[in-house]
């Protein structure tokens, strides 16, 4: 998987490692941005408030 | 390897050598799909394992964005909000003002300075790094209410972690709530350590839990608990020992020395 994205980028071994860290950091961003904020109240960890048993409003 | 035997073997009579030779070219037409068959099979096994690394990665990335990130943001946000209250507030002291916020928490045990207080315990709010008012499911009082239960929450870990040192609450430790012209020093007097989610009587208007049995102007603080998970609540009760006028200077009570 890696390794094919590597074969498909242009340029020399610098340039790949350039691009390949710029999309890292790119897949990092979107991570922290939207996809953790969207999973996170979906997830058990961070509730606070005592709540009635249906949770209604959460 | 294989072929290696074989030019041994070739190395033989000439009639063997042609038999191997023709065996060689029938054993190649098997061998060659067999060859990328299992070559499909270690791709398949690389990608499952680069899978299975990246989903480690983003599983450590989780945990960063939740214990460390999520206070960048909250603190930066709260920050900003606080400013802004303060800056409203310059003037002096005056009537109670719930615009962006009814007031400030002093807890000095928790020695995390001062936190903001919004209206509502949704994770909109609480995500910003302040402590929210229960409107729901029971509906909190005001400090400046004659009678009720002033109900509190706000995050253990993460979104600024602003109740993360409630453990740190002892029974007699001072809670100071400042409003534009009132600082409402409350003492601590029950803590449950461990309580059930669901159990909302804790933010009656009379929370029996605590021991209180009359009506009268109560502060309860409730998180999560044991740290970095939320299967249970932890509470922390205190009530009304005194009302200090702000004055010009905003010279803070006693406790807050």
């Amino acid at each position: 998987m890696y390794g094919w994205i590597w074969r498909h980028l242009p340029g020399n071994a610098w340039v790949r490692a350039f691009i390949s860290l710029i999309l890292a950091l790119a897949v990092v961003y979107a991570l922290f941005e939207y996809v953790f904020p969207w999973a996170e109240p979906l997830l058990p960890f961070n509730d606070v408030t005592v709540d009635d048993a249906q949770g209604a409003h959460r | 390897m294989r072929s290696s035997i074989e030019s041994d073997r070739t190395d033989g009579a000439g009639s063997v050598a042609a038999t191997k030779t023709q065996d060689r070219t029938g054993e190649e037409s098997v061998t060659a799909p067999r060859r990328r068959k299992r070559g499909i099979i270690a791709t398949t096994v690389g990608v499952f394992g680069e899978l299975l690394i990246t989903a480690g990665v983003v599983l450590g990335l989780f945990v960063a964005y939740s214990l460390w990130w999520t206070n960048v943001v909250a603190d930066r946000e709260a920050g900003k909000q606080g400013d802004a209250v303060r800056d409203r507030w310059a003037g002096g002291p005056g009537a109670l003002d719930t615009k962006d916020g009814v007031g400030f928490l002093h807890v000095p045990a928790m020695k995390n300075g001062e936190v903001l207080v919004k209206k509502g315990t949704e994770g909109s709010i609480l995500n910003k790094g302040v402590a929210g008012y229960y409107t729901d499911p029971v509906k909190s009082a005001l400090p400046s209410d004659d009678k009720g239960n002033f109900t509190l929450a706000a995050h253990r870990d993460g979104h600024g972690a602003k109740f993360h040192n409630i453990d740190k609450i002892k029974k007699g430790d001072p809670i100071v709530f400042e409003t534009k012209d009132s600082w409402y020093v409350y003492k601590t007097f029950a803590i449950l350590p461990e309580t059930s989610k669901y159990n909302v009587e804790v933010l009656d208007a009379v929370p029996k839990e605590s021991g209180a049995e009359k009506p009268g102007r109560y502060i309860t603080l409730t998180t999560c608990t044991p740290v970095y998970t939320s299967d249970y609540r932890y509470i922390v009760w205190g009530e009304l020992d005194r009302v200090e006028k702000v004055d010009n200077q905003r010279t803070p009570p006693a406790e807050l020395g």
